[in-house]
């Protein structure tokens, strides 16, 4: 009972400490919210809007041909009639004119129909669409020579059942096999397979289908900013005090009270409490302030956010320790605070989102416990995710704390000598 | 014969292959002022943190109070008070905040650890700071809590590490009567020092100490006689006498 009175007692003495020391009060807790503001801000496009792809067509063949029947199923009149997601077809007039506005980066690029496009495939000589697309731009030039392979793709298809269509009548008996009675039917089939694309409807002829997966909506960056932040500083607030233990080391205060009735136990955990405590204030600020302030989400399991928050704070407190026992200085232990603090964290994703890094940094990230953290918090915040997701991000920490504090432990030391 | 509050026996301690504290013998007697003088590096703090059971001895045998610090540390720690030599305090608290906190660790309760607190602040000449942060004292001053830390708990050993370094007068002054106000009600000190005069006007014995061992103990009138005159020569005469060399090496 006495060690337990002697722990809270060295834990709250470090929380007055740390109350009273207003540059610290402002760096760790008012400082990290102007972080917050300006990466709120920053950040506030990703995922936000569903930007519409436009792709450009345009043919060269005079009115009446085939080109202007298939531009015309696929073009439509509203854009509100797009499902989310779905490129927007953009008729083009003029050839001439296209070219010149992809040349002078007016426009990413386009797909044209050649001026024999009708002509070719009624004799079945072949023909071939133009994709022209800024060199620059891969993922138009990719989306424009994809819409180019489903239109090659759907004519010939076509084709090949008018060509059986028109063998069967001709057998039948029902035309006669000149030419001039074959041109007419497969003018009419064409016809036929074209009917109600150019009025603006479903178009029979391509048709586009994707698979709705919730609706688009704008993500709040605040559901990435503030975990981030809150990881980096709550880590960054333990590691720094970590320099404080060495500075009581060094003049002996921890002497001092193993010298009354204190154990080194009791040091140790009055040490690691008071941390423990700071942390849990700044979960606290960040999740009152997040939640009222930036309207952050906590997804379906709050609580995973929850242990998520205090493993971090376990985690940095043990670490805290840790790095006190491992640093011979005051001046070393602070370096290593602030070395360690501020590499971890951009590593770890506490800047910006680490699903937004490509996977070799991921995994390298998973080193630090930070890129644990946030991957907990991502999954339940920004990717919806339920309890059970976060929870091998939750035994990471766990790990992490249990092997910072196995050393913390074993190495702690209340004399310089 | 007086009783022997404190008895040491050949002491050891030895950090790497630096023999620090080498076969230390003394005793101290109820109610008396120990000087223990030496240079620094001769192996007083070294003693002290020992006899404070804060570091365990290679070998040898101490007993305070009637209890031995290898098989009942707790009840040692029970009756000692220590000073050490650098300011072991909190200059974020203030020094009220300060006395409180190690009063508790000491073992008094909240009320208890704040009436022992303003009893010593006033005994500092103090108490109008107590609720000073300690970050704005002066070094003298800072001194003076470090001192008054160590009587929290009311200790019947008093271990004094060099208590007046870098002070000015007045504050050297308020802590030499505040020791013989000390001695005076009972308590038990051992003060380490390298000014030499300071322990002739406080201690009744000394021992000096010198590589780790004492070199002499005595009253220091007795030893400054082994020399000559007691009223012309100095302990540090004695020293150097002894040694060969300046205290303030």
């Amino acid at each position: 009972m006495l060690q337990l009175t002697h722990i809270w007692l060295i834990a709250v003495k470090d929380l007055k400490i740390f109350v009273r020391d207003r540059a610290a009060v402002f760096f760790f807790i008012v400082f990290p919210f102007i972080f917050i503001i300006m990466f709120n801000f920053l950040l506030s496009g990703i995922g936000g809007e569903d930007e519409r792809l436009e792709l450009h067509l345009v043919t060269r063949e005079p009115a009446g041909g085939l080109s202007h029947q298939i531009i015309g199923a696929m073009t439509k009149a509203e854009e509100s009639q797009l499902a989310p997601g779905q490129p927007k077809m953009v008729r083009d007039k003029d050839y001439a004119e296209a070219r010149r506005a992809v040349e002078a980066e007016e426009m990413p690029g386009f797909i044209a129909f050649p001026a024999d496009f009708t002509e070719k495939l009624s004799t079945g000589s072949g023909t071939r669409l133009e994709v022209v697309a800024n060199a620059g731009n891969t993922n138009y030039r990719a989306a424009l020579s994809g819409v180019a392979g489903a239109i090659a793709a759907e004519v010939g298809a076509d084709r090949v059942i008018v060509e059986a269509s028109i063998a069967l009548m001709v057998r039948g008996g029902v035309i006669p096999p000149d030419e001039a009675s074959i041109n007419q039917a497969v003018r009419s089939i064409m016809d036929r397979l074209m009917a109600g694309g150019a009025g603006g409807e479903e178009s029979a002829f391509i048709d586009f289908a994707t698979q709705k997966v919730g609706e688009v909506e704008a993500e709040n960056p605040a559901n990435f900013v503030i975990p981030g932040y809150l990881v980096m500083f709550v880590f960054f607030a333990a590691a720094v005090a970590a320099e404080a233990i060495v500075r009581e080391r060094q003049n002996r205060t921890l002497e001092r009270l193993l010298a009354t009735s204190v154990r080194r136990e009791s040091i140790l955990g009055g040490v690691f409490t008071g941390t423990v405590i700071r942390g849990l204030v700044q979960i606290v600020i960040f999740w009152t302030l997040g939640i009222l302030a930036f309207r952050v989400d906590l997804g379906l399991a709050p609580a995973a956010v929850f242990i998520l928050s205090f493993l971090m704070v376990i985690m940095s407190a043990a670490f805290s320790v840790m790095l006190a026992t491992l640093a011979r200085t005051q001046r070393s232990a602070g370096s290593l605070a602030v070395i360690t603090a501020l590499v971890l964290a951009p590593l770890g994703g506490c800047w910006w989102p680490s699903f937004l890094y490509p996977q070799w940094l991921q995994d390298i990230a998973k080193i630090t416990p930070h890129a644990w953290a946030n991957d907990g918090f991502n999954k339940v915040m920004v990717f919806g995710a339920d309890f059970s997701a976060a929870v091998p991000d939750m035994l990471a920490l766990a790990v992490f704390a249990a092997i910072f504090g196995f050393i913390a432990v074993w190495r702690f030391r209340t004399s310089a000598v | 014969m007086a009783e022997e509050f404190l008895v040491v026996k050949d002491l050891h301690k030895s950090f790497n292959e630096h023999k620090a504290v080498n076969g230390v013998s003394f005793a101290i007697e109820k109610g008396e002022i120990f000087g223990l003088l030496g240079p620094n590096g001769a192996g007083k703090t070294t003693t002290i943190r020992m006899l404070s059971t804060v570091l365990e001895p290679d070998s040898g045998e101490v007993v305070i109070g009637g209890h031995s610090i290898r098989q009942e540390p707790e009840a040692v720690r029970s009756i000692i008070g220590v000073c050490p030599q650098e300011l072991a305090l909190y200059e974020d608290l203030s020094a009220l905040d300060n006395m409180v906190f190690f009063g508790r660790m000491a073992g008094l309760n909240g009320q208890e650890a704040r009436a022992q607190a303003m009893q010593h602040l006033e005994l500092m000449g103090l108490v109008e700071r107590a609720r000073g942060r300690v970050s704005r004292f002066s070094g003298g001053m800072k001194r003076r809590i470090n001192l008054a830390i160590a009587l929290m708990g009311t200790p019947r050993l008093l271990f004094l590490d060099e208590p007046t370094v870098g002070i000015d007068p007045q504050s050297r002054n308020n802590i030499y009567e505040t020791i013989r106000g000390l001695r005076d009600r009972g308590m038990t000190i051992l003060y380490t020092t390298h000014y030499m005069e300071e322990a002739d006007r406080l201690c009744r014995r000394v021992a000096i100490m010198d590589a780790g061992q004492i070199i002499t103990l005595d009253t220091p009138r007795q030893l400054k006689s082994q020399i000559g005159s007691p009223d012309q020569v100095t302990l540090e005469d004695v020293f150097l006498k002894l040694t060969g060399r300046s205290l303030r090496d």
